[in-house]
């Protein structure tokens, strides 16, 4: 037996080390247990700063901050430093939000509309290193009439502004006359929310207390540690030694805690989907019916279940079926469909060749299907399809490349791609899908181009009313599912491994970002542990 | 290699005076090496700006992560023109040197913080982490060197030469998740990782102490075969040289013979060779850093280097030569203290 | 430091290791030499072929090493992983030896201030942690194939440098070089004719000694991810997949790939030990071995 050999020669030569260095003797751990000490959570992912205007946790959920409004369990918005929610103009370009009185910074210092107007000023300065920038396109200014109202000016009617107002709020004075850039407070904010920072060691952990004057109610804990482990199976291993009371986990490392006593595992559904974009610039993924025989040769199923450990579900368009702008028509079957998948390769003159491969005018059905090399997840998702396409006489060849190497490809060779927010469809699908991005970057990299998308997502966002948006995105989902510029695959579901001894936990549908802000402890401030 | 003399033991009187007059060339020497040092830690540098301009990898779209797919490419090249990357190198290079004669090392893109701050808040945990393993690998392979020499073709020797070959055939890696496998999962002795235990609101010696015990040792066990085989080869020889045999001869104990002469002789160039060996150990501390999840240099360094962060890289770099070139020195010194017929000055 | 005279004599050491050790590391090596070769005639490798029903199966006599977590065949994969890597192995180890060679050769004959500023430049790399310049090598130049050899080649080949450099210099002063000088035979025929044959044997040497070094580069830089792209067969690639694995159970998905790495290329230790040993224990350390 291979473990049995090379453990022993470990054991061996370890031990013998030890026994050398004189620390034969190793004390044995206890983790801290109980009810008094702060909660413990680990993830991999280790925000670059703490600062909201930098990207911090800037669909709210950021522990630290408040935006003006935040989102509930179901992802409603709620007024949070706002005192109401915001009311829009008729024209839709102008967004007047009524600010709540007598909130603090942890600092001490009061909050008021001069903070709010400094914060999104500051997201639109070009010398700060903002991506937010991008998502806030269409906003013209931010003034302050009075010390508790602010008016946001649109450049053109958005409908889903409100929702971009998640935004943590930074205190104008501890920033002012700063380099946002490189300031200190980007390691040790100063925010509203409902802990403070105590301190923040870079690849090691982030530790919060309780802000003991927080304006929606005291913290039901004293404070949170957040771990930073970027590897997977260390994680795994300090969750199964009892370090942390809640760790995010690959679906796959849950699966040994389930009916462990004493944990539980919490599959979160997500908007974050995985799918595989064929470029119109490619002529075998450019005939549509490749794609349609493609989208029914891939078993789903089997990859939810091979794959992702059962944490996930298929996918069959880019709004996820726990939206409200879900279309209810867009499914298919998970799993494969050869029979269909042949008829239209037959259909549209795709014979099979002598090896198996079909041929159409000489043209063999093969192309290249980029993943990007670190992401495992990709790469199996990118096999899975391979082995399924073959199965139909479609050659795929997969590539592991970086993300530099794959950008100028993007044009002419297939890519596994994946993103996703549940707050919004037009927040990721506008630039992804619309003719006018076409061939930008990673906006509409394969170059789809179809009137009726861009009409819809038009309409989707110029207007303010529930029935037309749902309309302008039901179009929108029946056309991409006609035209096929992705092959959709699956939406993966968060797994996270918590102590039974941990209440009030509270899942949320989640978007493609989570690491301090918008995980599984968005709402840890109500979290109690029993003892 | 020439036989060394043989070696009689200093009587205490004369021994300091001999030192002294041993030692006057150290200054010159310390000199020359830093002569020298000043253009290896200059070409270094150029050498790592000349690889990053050959770097495809745009620091923006690195920088912004999964923003990237959101982020339009104006926004990611006013990123670019506030950072000054998009600069000609040459340009980079010199405003890089400038700032550095000021003690500014500049400003880590891929850290989001000023390169000093990374280094002051990582580099000491590196160090500790190799200083540990070097000095516990040091103790070990003298003690086991010694021992399997002494016996050349025993049990010992074969046992530790087998385990040598086997360790040194497996990846660091390995050894480490094996490690955490077997003492942090199975038994429960130690911590899988981390610096300190998780609640710990400061830095306890102690509580470090006890983290560092499995990297510290995995580093140490996988480094030990070069160590221990060195050893043992070096007494083995030494223990046929003149001055042992004789010493045997005239009927000391085994034990003096084999610590007292045939050692003290191997020990010479062995000394030497552990600042040659010390960029291995330093590679080593990476892995090990990179399985245990330490917050030392070792993540940054290859985070830095996958998102074109030359000011880190940089950094890390000279730091790292500096070190090296200061371990060479610092047993070329001890070398020359230890041996009386190596003169510093010539 | 860099005296690296020849050993002043060849001990007759006892072999380290028996007949019977020796026999079982040739038939391991020949062995494995033989299924590497063999493999893609025999046994052909689908690289992207997965069967998500059968992920995790336990070793079984349809699937003797288990398969792993796309439900892919661990022995053959491990067959084809050993074979990449030693490949991988030996080309570096080659491009490692002909920079080596040609630094070496060009200080060693020509000398002067060519000499000086060459191993110069050897002391400078060498003071730099080689583990981290093939990252950044291979960062540079994007994970492939290729790139993993170069990165390998281009920190492995100061030791070789260093040999032949102080071979050539201490044989120049040997009677028979001079007396070819003195006959009157060209520089380049007494290097060819001369000095060749005597450093060519120990270039071997440094080669086959420097195979497992590199292999076990091959296999950070592939648990760093910036290996060969990761849907391949090779041995770093399988045990950082196996990682994963090896918490829920399925510890054959990364044992068994690493145990085969390890099996070989202790064969080809014990078989190179005995030249090994015969090295003077200097040269031996600056090798790295």
């Amino acid at each position: 037996m291979g473990t049995s050999v090379s453990k022993r020669a470990t054991a061996m030569a370890v031990a013998g080390v030890l026994a050398l260095a004189g620390c034969s003797s190793p004390t044995t751990t206890s983790t801290a247990a109980g009810g008094a000490g702060p909660l413990v959570v680990a993830t991999a992912g280790e925000p670059d700063t703490l600062n909201p205007v930098l990207n911090y946790g800037v669909d709210g959920g950021s522990l630290i901050f408040d935006g003006l409004v935040a989102r509930d369990a179901r992802n409603q918005l709620v007024p949070a430093l706002a005192r109401e929610l915001p009311t829009v103009s008729p024209d839709g370009r102008t967004v007047t939000v009524k600010l709540r009185d007598g909130v603090l910074f942890h600092d001490g210092s009061p909050f008021t509309a001069q903070d709010v107007v400094f914060t999104y000023q500051a997201v639109l300065d070009p010398k700060v290193d903002s991506t937010l920038r991008s998502d806030l396109d269409m906003l013209a200014s931010v003034t302050a009439p009075d010390p508790s109202t602010v008016v946001f000016s649109l450049k053109y009617a958005y409908a889903p502004f409100p929702q971009r107002l998640a935004l943590g709020i930074v205190p104008a004075k501890a920033l002012a006359g700063q380099d946002v850039n490189k300031a200190e407070f980007n390691r040790k904010p100063v925010g509203t929310g409902p802990y403070r920072v105590t301190s923040w060691t870079p690849g090691d952990r982030l530790v919060l207390a309780a802000n003991e004057k927080y304006w929606d109610g005291r913290p039901a804990n004293s404070g949170v540690v957040v771990a930073f482990v970027p590897d997977d199976n260390v994680r795994a291993q300090r969750m199964r030694a009892g370090e942390f009371d809640v760790a995010e986990l690959a679906p796959k490392l849950t699966t040994g805690f389930d009916g462990q006593a004493g944990y539980r595992v919490e599959r979160v559904p997500t908007a974050d989907y995985r799918g595989v974009m064929l470029p119109a610039g490619n002529p075998v993924t450019a005939d549509l019916a490749v794609r349609r025989a493609l989208n029914a040769a891939v078993d789903r199923a089997a990859m939810v279940t091979g794959l992702l450990g059962g944490a996930g579900e298929p996918a069959y368009g880019p709004v996820p079926p726990t939206s409200e702008f879900a279309e209810p028509s867009i499914v298919g079957k998970p799993a494969a469909d050869p029979a269909a998948a042949t008829a239209a390769l037959d259909a549209a003159g795709w014979r099979p060749g002598p090896d198996g491969i079909r041929v159409k005018d000489g043209r063999q059905a093969a192309f290249s299907l980029m993943y990007p090399a670190p992401d495992s997840l990709r790469k199996e998702l990118a096999l899975a399809v391979t082995a399924d396409a073959k199965k139909v006489g479609i050659k795929i060849t997969p590539e592991g490349l970086t993300w530099d190497a794959i950008t100028p490809r993007m044009k002419s060779d297939a890519l596994v791609m994946g993103y996703g927010t549940p707050y919004d469809p037009d927040f990721v699908s506008y630039k992804l899908f619309g003719s006018a991005f076409a061939g930008q970057g990673f906006f509409n990299p394969g170059s789809y181009r179809s009137a009726v998308v861009d009409k819809a997502l038009q309409d989707g966002r110029a207007n303010a009313d529930p029935a037309t948006r749902k309309a302008a995105y039901a179009t929108f989902q029946k056309q991409l599912g006609t035209d096929m510029p992705w092959v959709f695959l699956t939406y993966l579901q968060h797994t996270y491994v918590v102590k039974d001894a941990v209440a009030g936990v509270t899942p949320r549908v989640e978007p493609h970002e989570h690491d301090v802000a918008n995980s599984l402890w968005w709402n840890i401030h109500t979290w109690t542990r029993k003892s | 290699m020439t036989t060394p003399a043989p070696v009689t033991a200093p009587s205490p009187a004369k021994a300091p005076a001999r030192r002294s007059r041993r030692l006057a060339g150290a200054g010159a020497v310390v000199r020359r090496r830093l002569l020298v040092a000043v253009p290896i830690l200059a070409a270094t540098s150029v050498g790592m700006f000349a690889l990053g301009a050959a770097s495809p990898i745009d620091p923006a779209q690195q920088y912004a992560g999964a923003a990237a797919f959101t982020a339009s490419e104006e926004n990611l090249a006013q990123i670019r023109a506030n950072w000054g990357v998009d600069d000609p190198l040459p340009v980079q290079y010199l405003r890089w040197v400038g700032n550095l004669l000021q003690g500014d090392l500049g400003w880590s893109t891929s850290r989001h913080e000023p390169v000093t701050a990374v280094l002051a808040a990582r580099a000491g945990w590196t160090l500790l982490l190799v200083g540990a393993a070097l000095a516990l690998v040091l103790v070990a392979s003298l003690l086991l060197g010694t021992l399997a020499a002494y016996r050349r073709g025993g049990w010992f020797d074969r046992a530790l030469r087998t385990t040598a070959y086997t360790v040194q055939s497996m990846p660091v890696f390995w050894l480490a998740l094996a490690a955490i496998a077997l003492f942090a999962l199975t038994l429960g002795w130690l911590p899988a990782g981390g610096l300190t235990d998780i609640t710990a609101t400061s830095t306890e010696p102690a509580d470090v102490a006890r983290h560092l015990i499995l990297p510290v040792t995995v580093l140490a066990v996988a480094q030990a075969p070069w160590f221990v085989l060195f050893v043992r080869d070096a007494v083995a020889d030494s223990l046929r040289d003149d001055h042992v045999l004789a010493a045997r001869a005239r009927g000391l104990p085994g034990r003096t013979v084999l610590f007292g002469h045939a050692l003290r002789t191997a020990l010479l160039p062995f000394l030497t060779l552990v600042g040659t060996h010390l960029p291995e150990l330093i590679g080593g501390a990476v892995l090990v850093e990179t399985v245990f999840s330490l917050p030392g240099l070792g993540a940054v360094t290859v985070h830095a280097a996958l998102g074109s962060d030359f000011p880190l890289l940089a950094a890390t770099t000279l730091a790292t030569t500096v070190v090296v070139l200061a371990a060479n020195l610092a047993t070329d010194l001890a070398y020359a203290a230890a041996d009386p017929r190596v003169r510093l000055d010539d | 430091m860099t005296d690296l005279a020849l050993p002043a004599r060849l001990r007759r050491a006892k072999p380290r290791t028996g007949r019977a050790g020796a026999a079982v590391a040739w038939t391991v090596l020949v062995g494995a030499g033989l299924a590497c070769l063999l493999a893609p005639v025999l046994w052909p490798l689908d690289e992207s072929a997965v069967d998500l029903a059968r992920t995790r199966l336990a070793p079984s006599w349809a699937h003797p090493a288990g398969t792993d977590d796309l439900g892919r065949d661990v022995a053959h994969r491990s067959l084809y992983g050993l074979r990449v890597s030693l490949l991988v192995g030996v080309v570096a180890a080659l491009v490692a030896t002909v920079i080596g060679g040609l630094v070496g050769a060009v200080a060693g004959t020509v000398g002067g201030w060519v000499d000086r500023v060459l191993m110069r430049v050897v002391d400078t790399i060498a003071a730099l942690p080689h583990l981290l310049l093939g990252i950044f090598i291979v960062a540079m130049l994007r994970p492939s194939l290729n790139a993993v050899i170069l990165s390998i080649g281009l920190t492995h080949w100061l030791s070789t440098a260093r040999i032949v450099r102080s071979e050539l210099l201490s044989l120049r002063n040997r009677p028979f070089v001079d007396a070819a000088i003195s006959g009157g035979a060209s520089r380049a025929r007494v290097l060819t004719r001369h000095l060749l044959p005597h450093v060519l044997p120990r270039l071997a040497l440094a080669t086959t000694l420097m195979v497992p070094h590199a292999v076990w580069h091959e296999t950070a830089l592939s648990f760093l991810g910036l290996g060969l792209p990761p849907h391949l067969a090779s041995v770093g690639n399988m045990i950082s997949d196996g990682q994963r694995s090896l918490l829920t159970g399925a510890w054959w998905a990364s044992i068994v790939p690493g145990l085969l790495l390890v099996v070989v290329t202790l064969a080809l230790a014990t078989l190179t030990g005995r030249w090994r040993d015969r090295l003077d224990p200097r040269v031996r350390a600056e090798l790295n071995l």
